[in-house]
């Protein structure tokens, strides 16, 4: 019998035989928390989709198409050249290899393949090797093929594409990865990267839009708008907007290649099929002899008027229109020369407008589409401009979806792709140039254009591009790719400690677009985001509001669902294709930005609920994750209609199907209009239709973690989201094969014993982030003041809050020399010089080697590695140094470190010698005074004392606290839950059992002090967690009961080793003779004018001379008293004694005169040129401010002089 | 704190006749063998072919005062 499948199953138990036996032997079926692994799956799915079997990228070829080159000097006339020969290329299949050694690499046989592990150790990319298969014909010959390697990509971790995919926890703990590895980023040059997901315009629904910027278009433009960002099935989008201007016009915008256009919509009308205006007329303003005609006054008398000013263009039939088009947009658009312009026209359909409803093979049914969903669009503008409808808004979750990693990063690749292609141009005129202009059909093209033109295309080394956009996060772009940034969609996925790196997966940005706008308005929190977005989780400062998690049951869609089976049924159910023009008497039904006809607002209800119905019960073909936006008929709220989404890169969320008490999804584009009960007892019968799982499903997982979260003030909320994340924990289990820049790490890290079941169900025990503490809520020292918190010395040294970080040093030999590497080109080593000598203190701490001895201890200035010049030597076939000297790498850091881990690292060939070392140094950082801790509740504290346990306050019990909090903590805070969280602590601990914290889990009745407060009595204690207590000074007992429980505390990474900064003196400015900024470099911070005006208004000037002057550029300067001058002063040079002979005097150069032969030889002095002098010698020294000096020669150089009385 | 160096003076003095010609043993990252290297030598192991070693932990005695 096969043993039984790891358990998924967690409560909020201890479970620590459990994850005990999860730690020693890693399961060989799958993970224990499929949770985590699954608050990932948006990254790591639409990264599969990429590549997969009729992906984006399949997708994407198609809609590049083929690219067509025409022959013959371009700047000829046609009549000289004749008839050109076409050359089309076309990219036929895109391939992704995974992570391979390269064939240079001849050494390893049996295991080729390189590990996401290897590539942190080795501070290399994880990338594999793109190749596109390409197929080129000359005129209508046959296709020939060629497959070009298109450089190496970075890979996705845990993707499709990576040889952790599918792996156990054992197999990844064998690949040296953690065994609960999520996958998810991206390793370049080591560094762990993620593409931050984005928020975007929902896709494919015209939103009605107010703008204020609409007016700045041109003349008669208004502020109404309806804006559709129609995606093509390859995730790429392409936004149209209709503006509607004062005389009821109607104009078409779209961007092209970051250049905005404008066009008359009727134009695009007539292009895209064969119409007549009366079509138009009743497919706007309604059927003739339709419901409501007769009111719709407004709207006839508009499109009138749209139809009668485009007879000016006097284009008529549906070629000339397209004619007209294309001649117009064929060079924007780079059409091929020898194309007509009715095809160019027919391109510019494709391309521009609504290509989600058909962007390549473009058939009559998907022009007819397009047209349709345009009229519809010319419809709710005219019904926003009425005011039938209210204008949408698109900062709400309704309107918005989610742009995913992997999305962007196909985008991208296609766009290389796409002007790879094009670039090709450019060689080939070259080529021509060189060649007289040989034909292509000729011999010498032919044998040529493999190997010396497409060679020479630029951008086909698309891996380089995508390195580039991941290790700095810049999208460069001749398109723009439809977004609003071109920086800031990639961050370190920094592993500070698991909640950081678990949330930046779970994070969204609303762009970097919006940090700069002054309004505040897209920061607000909707109502819309209920379940989506959670309400706590966002930072306090400036990307409040804008960065955005998760709520951990929300989910992305990462691939479009079948929906063929949906146009039937809905027809079945009765729409028709003609529209009435009252909204009352139909309304929309459109299912993925495609009108599949028009109902009356009553069968449109019953349409949406018998779709859910069917969804919800799995039949009639209906996918269970089809958003069915059904809008209301209502008076003048948002435009109504039946809005069906199927496509990926939307959020939804479970939530209970009352009628079949099933699992449902639901989206944000519908929730708005659907009653959803958040519990069980608020269930309005005939009303609600659902019911949400669990309250706490609106919460981030970071949120969720905190302890009893609805007794707290929401602030303090998040400030504990933000907290976790910067405390020092676990970061990772396989710290041995990580090479992080900087990581903090908890040495004494426990599981919390108040905690919701959704800590075990993450598996966050695997990686603690905190310790329990007793708690005292008291005044005890007075040096626990305004957040100040004491701390038991001997709760410090049985090791409370020791941590230590970990540093990673490169020392990089090849380092600057970006070129070709091979082992005869090396010219540095590691290691002493052979000949030189070999000091006794270098070796302290460097091996024979030349690299550091593991284990030592290193302090500022100690050597870290030596190396030495040297010159490969072809007859020995060695390396030989010349000088002798042997160079150091040092450690310059002022604090302690042990040298923990040292690490060669060889070339991906495995041939050269060392050429990079990696050094991981830890350096221990026990708790001092001034090192930041917090609770779990936005609690946050300085240690300010480490005080002796004997005087510490002890219990009946003989209970010491380990940390001392001050009662007015909490008053202004209002942090219930921390009081909360310390009786469960308590009682917890007392009886041997783990708390569950779930917020939302207490109510009047049943109040968690009860609950709690019983606990504690069954165990001997007092009902509210008071105990009198006896001053560990004096041993009386304290007056008043004090409040003592267990709470969780973090200790933040924020360390005053890290912050503390002092100077007497030390680097000043070379310009200006001020102490230089910086904490780094041994700076002063500065005195500015309000703390001058602070010191003056205290009368302590003599303190001020002292940082204004003495402590910073105070100088002794010469100036002459008679003409007040600092420049004209200059020292004498005597022409009889030496000179380094100390005795110079100073004279003014302006009061002097030159010497005569009379003038007594004890009044004359000379100056560097040799020139005597006499007189000039009222001079005296002052001390003042260096840059005084410096001002008086730059106002010299304008002219301007100073002059200063000097007294007495 | 302060490191404590037994016989410094001496490892320096043997150490320095042969400390070029001498082989530093590593820890293969792959397959956890020992792996002689000399200087100049391509870095991978012997065995397996990995490409990261690690150093072995210093055979000196390494001791601090703890304080």
């Amino acid at each position: 019998m096969a043993p039984a499948p790891t358990n998924t199953q967690w409560s909020t138990d201890f479970d620590t035989a459990r994850r005990q036996k999860l730690f020693q032997n890693p399961p060989k079926d799958r993970t224990a928390y499929p949770t985590l692994a699954a608050a990932v799956d948006p990254h790591i799915h639409s990264f599969n989709q990429i590549f997969v079997k009729g992906g984006h990228l399949d997708e994407a070829i198609k809609e590049i198409g083929t690219k067509v080159f025409l022959d013959g000097d371009p700047y000829a006339q046609p009549e000289e050249v004749g008839r050109r020969n076409r050359l089309s290329v076309k990219i036929m299949d895109v391939f992704l290899d995974k992570s391979v050694l390269p064939p240079t690499n001849k050494v390893s046989i049996s295991n080729r393949n390189i590990l996401p592990a290897e590539c942190r150790e080795r501070h290399v990319s994880y990338r594999g090797k793109l190749r596109a298969r390409v197929h080129y014909r000359i005129n209508n010959g046959d296709w020939l093929e060629t497959v070009r390697e298109l450089g190496q990509v970075p890979i996705m971790l845990k993707s499709n594409r990576c040889h952790l995919e599918n792996m156990s926890p054992a197999q990844l703990y064998k690949a040296k990865e953690e065994t609960e590895e999520f996958g998810g980023y991206f390793i370049v040059n080591g560094i762990e990267k993620i593409i931050r997901m984005l928020i975007v315009p929902r896709r494919n629904y015209p939103m009605a839009i107010q703008r204020p910027s609409y007016t700045n278009r041109g003349p008669g433009y208004t502020t109404l708008g309806v804006e559709i960002r129609s995606v093509r099935t390859d995730q790429t989008s392409q936004t149209n907007a209709l503006h509607y201007l004062n005389d009821g016009n109607v104009n078409l915008r779209f961007s092209w290649r970051k250049a905005e256009y404008l066009i008359p919509v009727i134009m695009v009308l007539k292009a895209l099929v064969e119409t007549n205006d009366r079509d138009i007329f009743e497919g706007i303003v309604g059927t003739a002899n339709s419901e409501g005609l007769a009111e719709k006054q407004f709207v006839a008398d508009r499109v009138e008027l749209l139809l009668r000013t485009y007879k000016v263009y006097g284009l008529h039939s549906r070629a000339m229109t397209r004619a007209y088009l294309g001649e117009k947009f064929r060079v924007v658009l780079q059409i091929p020369e020898d194309l007509s312009d009715e095809d160019a026209g027919t391109e510019f359909l494709r391309k521009i407008v609504l290509p989600h409803l058909g962007a390549y093979h473009v058939k009559e049914q998907n022009d007819a589409d397009k047209f349709r969903m345009l009229l519809f669009m010319i419809r709710k503008l005219y019904a926003l401009a009425e005011g039938e409808c209210s204008v949408e808004n698109p900062d709400a979750v309704q309107n918005q979806e989610v742009l995913l990693g992997g999305q962007l990063y196909g985008m991208i690749i296609k766009e290389k792709m796409d002007e790879w292609l094009n670039s090709i141009r450019f060689p080939l005129q070259e080529w021509g140039r060189k060649n007289e202009w040989k034909p292509f059909t000729s011999q010498e093209f032919q044998k040529e254009f493999l190997a010396k033109i497409l060679k020479r295309a630029q951008g086909e080394d698309v891996g380089r591009a995508m390195e580039y956009f991941l290790s700095t996060g810049n999208l460069v772009s001749p398109t723009g790719l439809d977004l609003q940034q071109t920086a800031g969609f990639c961050v370190v996925a920094e592993k500070l400690n698991f909640y950081r790196f678990i949330s930046h997966f779970r994070m969204v940005h609303r762009g970097a677009y919006f940090a700069q706008m002054k309004t505040t308005t897209v920061r607000k929190l909707l109502p819309e985001s209920w379940g989506f977005l959670c309400p706590v989780h966002t930072p306090d400062g400036a990307p409040c509001g804008l960065l955005n998690h998760f709520a951990h049951k929300c989910k992305i869609m990462t691939k479009g669902v079948d929906v063929s089976a949906i146009p039937q049924v809905v027809a079945q159910m009765g729409v028709s294709s003609k529209a009435s023009a009252s909204l009352d008497a139909s309304v929309v039904v459109q299912l993925d930005g495609r009108i599949l006809g028009f109902c009356s607002p009553k069968q449109a209800k019953v349409i949406a609920d018998t779709l859910r119905y069917y969804k919800v019960e799995g039949t009639h073909n209906i996918p269970l994750e089809l958003e069915i936006g059904y809008i209301p008929n209502s008076n003048g709220g948002q435009y109504p209609g039946i809005f069906m989404s199927s496509q990926s890169a939307r959020m939804y969320r479970p939530v209970k199907y009352l009628p079949l008490d099933k699992l449902d999804y639901v989206g944000p584009f519908e929730q708005p209009y659907m009653s959803i009960a958040c519990t069980d007892p608020e269930v309005v019968s005939g009303d609600s239709t659902h019911v949400e799982f669990d309250p706490t499903n609106i919460l981030s997982i970071v949120a969720n973690m905190t302890p009893f979260s609805d007794f707290n003030q929401s602030p303090r909320n998040m400030y504990q989201c933000q907290m976790g994340k910067q405390t020092m924990g676990t970061p990772a289990t396989a710290l041995r094969y990580r090479t992080d820049n900087k990581t903090y790490r908890l040495q004494t890290g426990q599981t919390p014993v108040v905690r919701p079941p959704l800590h075990n169900e993450y598996g966050l025990d695997n990686f603690p982030n905190g310790t329990n503490a007793v708690v005292a809520v008291i005044s005890y020292t007075g040096y626990d003041m305004d957040d100040a918190m004491i701390l038991n010395k001997s709760a410090h040294e049985r090791g409370f809050g020791h941590g230590s970080i970990y540093k990673t040093k490169i020392c990089d030999l090849a380092e600057g020399q970006r070129k070709m590497r091979s082992a005869k080109t090396v010219n540095r080593l590691f290691g002493f010089a052979p000949e030189g000598v070999v000091k006794a203190n270098w070796r302290e701490t460097l091996d024979d080697d030349g690299l550091p001895r593991v284990g030592t201890m290193l302090r500022s200035g100690d050597v870290l590695a030596a190396w030495h010049n040297v010159s490969y030597d072809q007859t020995q076939g060695d390396y030989i140094n010349l000088d002798g000297q042997t160079q150091f790498f040092k450690y310059k850091e002022d604090e302690l470190a042990f040298v923990e881990e040292v690490r060669v690292i060889g070339s991906e060939t495995a041939a050269d010698p060392c050429q990079k070392i990696s050094i991981k140094l830890r350096v221990p950082r026990s708790p001092v005074i001034g090192d930041k801790f917090s609770s779990r509740h936005g609690q946050k504290g300085v240690c300010s004392q480490k005080w002796p346990a004997i005087d510490m306050p002890f219990s009946e019990s003989g209970i010491q606290p380990d940390v001392i909090i001050n009662p007015h903590a909490f008053p202004s805070r209002m942090t219930i839950g921390m009081f909360v969280e310390s009786l469960a602590g308590k009682a917890g601990a007392l009886h041997g059992i783990a708390q569950d914290s779930t917020p939302f889990r207490f109510d009047e009745q049943n109040t968690a002090v009860d609950h709690f407060g019983h606990q504690l009595m069954k165990a001997g204690y007092n009902y509210y967690g008071n105990e009198p207590m006896y001053s560990g000074i004096t041993g009386e007992e304290l007056a008043a009961d004090i409040y003592v429980g267990v709470v969780y505390y973090q200790r933040l990474r924020h360390m005053v080793n890290d912050k503390y900064q002092v100077r007497t003196t030390g680097p000043v400015n070379s310009y200006t003779g001020q102490p230089i900024k910086g904490r780094k470099k041994g700076g002063g911070i500065r005195v500015g004018e309000m703390e001058r005006d602070s010191l003056l208004a205290h009368g302590t000037a003599f303190l001020l001379q002292d940082r204004l002057m003495n402590c910073s550029d105070y100088t002794k300067a010469t100036i002459c008293r008679s003409c007040g001058s600092f420049l004209s002063t200059t020292p004498t040079v005597n022409e009889y004694q030496r000179k380094n002979n100390k005795v110079f005097q100073v004279r003014c150069r302006r009061c002097a005169k030159l010497a005569d032969s009379a003038a007594p030889k004890t009044e004359v002095w000379s100056d560097g040129q040799g020139l005597r002098y006499q007189g000039g010698d009222d001079v005296t020294t002052v001390a003042v401010p260096g840059v005084l000096k410096y001002l008086d020669v730059e106002l010299a150089s304008m002219g301007i002089r100073l002059k200063f009385e000097v007294g007495p | 704190m302060s490191g404590y160096q037994p016989q410094t003076s001496q490892t320096a003095d043997s150490s320095a006749i042969d400390i070029h010609s001498r082989a530093v043993s590593y820890t293969c990252g792959d397959c956890d063998g020992d792996v002689q290297l000399k200087r100049g030598e391509p870095i991978r192991c012997r065995n397996c072919g990995h490409r990261v070693l690690y150093k072995k932990r210093t055979n000196r005695m390494v001791q601090f005062e703890a304080r």
